[in-house]
């Protein structure tokens, strides 16, 4: 059992790292439960760079900002990697992917659903901060959004290995850092 | 093995090299190898790290822009080798003109394309992404293998060069100096690349831009230069020095040495750089009538004899110095006398 006095000053003491970071996602922050916070400052400190903890860092400061705020997550339907119901359900492995990065870093999602031009449009203007849909690591959208690694590799049906990956905008690298030491940590079976 | 005879006799067409000129070649294929072989590593290194960094790309069509002149220099040493035929009076040498001249075209365009993009990229504001790269099962930021190959980059180039640069005057090569000249600058590059690799970590996203706009400046700032002076010898400019800034001091010498004969009252030349070599047409006005054959004879030899440069030489007596041939003229009569 933990000392409660000691557990409420571990908490304060992330509480004012997390003022500084970010001011207006405080209560947010006290309120997620510690480990997941411990877990999110971790990812602050080690997760970004090699030792240091803003580098590289990004232009735009997306990680700060969707850190224990909102994802904003762009969907365009690609069966089985991503997929659009009916009734407006979202599902598929890389919905997960997200959500779960989402949690890591104490954030809630906000889905957007489109086509995969006017979703990258929005990733290219700052609207959105990820996109999925199915996209592989040959996708012709390099030159508007950043890839990330692979977080799995599957045989197309030429025989060919396809890495699977998402996309992040352009440029903010440690939110792609974040991304992709997320994805990589994942052990994901293709569908 | 059983070259030596042959390396000994080698020659630019019919002249032969003498024994110091001729270590000096042999280094000089040495290092040109040498050298395709460090750019064989760094072309593929670069290419494997270098992501959508703009810095990155220039400098890899950079390396890849520096296989040009060591090849030109082993393809033009090759084809001067041979010796002057029916159909190629004056040999060959003219080949390492044409290999500094194409050195220079693609130096220039490859600059021209490079700058455009790199400034474009800058005026769009395009924010370079630099994610994660895994190497033997570790997740590394891939800016820092990019640092770490644009490191590597920088020592041997400048060696290269610095080893290369005495070599290029004493054979009178303009390409293995426009190689060397390159090669001693290579260092900037890689520093600029390394600058701009680190700026997209700290988050300065124009950095990257501004470092390939500086990389892409170097390379275009090369081809002008080289196009130049490829242009200038290939239109018979007077010979000079290897890296083009002066006129060469051997012209001065063999005008002196003829000057110098007893039975000469005036004479001056004009010299013209093949290409390792030169051509040299002297005009000599005798104190009286005609000079005797053993005269003409040994004005000859005096001058061949000053360096292995100057063998393809015409010594022709002449009335008066024909004005028209050598522009020059007019300026220099009001300081000698005649």
């Amino acid at each position: 059992m933990h000392d409660p006095a000691f557990h409420d000053g571990m908490t304060s003491a992330r509480r004012r790292r997390t003022v500084r970071r970010t001011p207006r996602r405080t209560a947010r922050a006290a309120g997620a439960p510690a480990g997941l916070v411990l877990a999110a400052a971790l990812v602050a400190l080690t997760g970004c760079g090699d030792g240091t903890p803003t580098f590289p860092t990004d232009p735009d400061g997306t990680l700060e900002r969707v850190r224990g705020g909102e994802l904003r997550a762009g969907l365009s339907p690609h069966e089985p990697w991503t997929a659009l119901g009916p009734d407006g359900t979202l599902g598929g492995v890389e919905v997960a992917l997200v959500e779960d990065f989402a949690d890591a870093l104490g954030a809630d999602v906000t889905w957007t659903t489109g086509g995969e031009e006017a979703l990258v449009a929005d990733l290219e203007e700052g609207r959105l901060d990820v996109v999925v849909g199915g996209f592989t690591a040959s996708t012709p959208w390099t030159s508007k959004a950043a890839v990330t690694v692979a977080y799995t590799t599957v045989t197309d049906e030429h025989g060919k290995p396809e890495g699977h990956v998402v996309l992040a905008p352009m440029g903010e690298n440690a939110f792609l850092v974040a991304l992709e030491r997320h994805l990589l940590d994942q052990e994901v079976t293709a569908p | 093995m059983t070259q030596g005879a042959v390396q000994q006799s080698f020659r630019f067409g019919n002249t032969e090299l003498p024994p110091d000129a001729q270590r000096a070649r042999r280094r000089a294929v040495r290092l040109a190898w040498l050298t395709i072989g460090f750019l064989v590593t760094a072309v593929t290194l670069v290419y494997l790290v270098m992501g959508s960094s703009q810095a990155m790309k220039a400098a890899w069509a950079e390396d890849l822009l520096s296989f040009i002149p060591p090849v030109a220099f082993l393809v033009a040493l090759h084809v001067t080798g041979k010796v002057p035929s029916e159909r190629h009076p004056y040999g060959y040498h003219r080949s390492v003109g044409i290999g500094h001249l194409v050195a220079a075209t693609a130096l220039l365009t490859m600059g021209a394309f490079l700058v455009f993009d790199s400034l474009s990229g800058l005026l769009a504001g395009e924010h370079p992404p630099v994610g994660l790269i895994v190497v033997l099962g570790h997740e590394v930021w891939a800016g820092w293998l990019m640092v770490a190959v644009l490191a590597y980059t920088i020592v041997p180039p400048v060696l290269l060069g610095r080893a290369k640069m005495p070599l290029a005057e004493q054979l009178h090569d303009r390409v293995l100096y426009a190689d060397a000249d390159m090669n001693k600058a290579d260092w900037m590059t890689a520093v600029g690349g390394i600058v701009g690799v680190l700026g997209i970590g700290a988050g300065l996203w124009w950095a990257d831009a501004v470092a390939a706009l500086f990389i892409s400046g170097s390379i275009l700032h090369d081809g002008v230069r080289n196009l130049r002076s490829a242009v200038a010898a290939l239109m018979d400019a007077r010979a000079t020095t290897v890296d083009g800034t002066q006129p060469h001091p051997l012209h001065d010498r063999i005008d002196a040495t003829l000057r110098a004969l007893p039975w000469v009252a005036q004479a001056q030349s004009r010299v013209r750089d093949e290409g390792h070599v030169f051509h040299v047409e002297a005009f000599v006005v005798p104190h009286d009538g005609m000079p005797t054959q053993a005269q003409l004879q040994h004005a000859w030899h005096a001058v061949a004899g000053l360096d292995w440069k100057v063998q393809d030489l015409v010594v022709v007596p002449v009335d008066e110095l024909p004005e028209e041939l050598l522009p020059g003229l007019r300026d220099a009569t009001g300081t000698r006398p005649g």
